[in-house]
């Protein structure tokens, strides 16, 4: 039943689809990470939660 | 990987600004109601120290 060749209605292939899915969650990721630091930072040098 | 055949039904070109929209909206939400109901951001971006914390003074012992 899964055909990895076929084009669904967006236009990509099952691949493709994991693909697009893979960067948008590596992006997240390095989103979070940077985000993470900030917080971390606003913590230690701002009155936040002081 | 979970969910990664979901670009098969959803149009990237949908999916990904609606995604990021609602992270980036909420983010500047949440920031902006701290900004709005604290005292602290102004003061801290006005160069004011932050509070220092203090023990809350002890009561004056009464004679029993």
């Amino acid at each position: 039943m899964s055909d990895h060749q076929k084009v669904w209605p967006t236009g990509l292939t099952e691949a493709e689809s994991e693909e697009v899915h893979r960067q948008l969650i590596q992006g997240t990721q390095i989103f979070g990470m940077i985000a993470a630091l900030a917080h971390l930072l606003a913590y230690i040098y701002s009155p936040w939660l002081k | 990987m979970i969910y990664g055949k979901m670009w098969c039904v959803v149009k990237p070109s949908v999916g990904i600004p609606l995604f990021l929209s609602a992270v980036a909206i909420g983010s500047f939400s949440v920031h902006l109601a701290i900004v709005s109901n604290t005292t602290w951001v102004k003061g801290f971006l006005n160069g004011k120290a932050p509070a220092a914390v203090t023990a809350p003074a002890e009561a004056p012992s009464g004679k029993k």
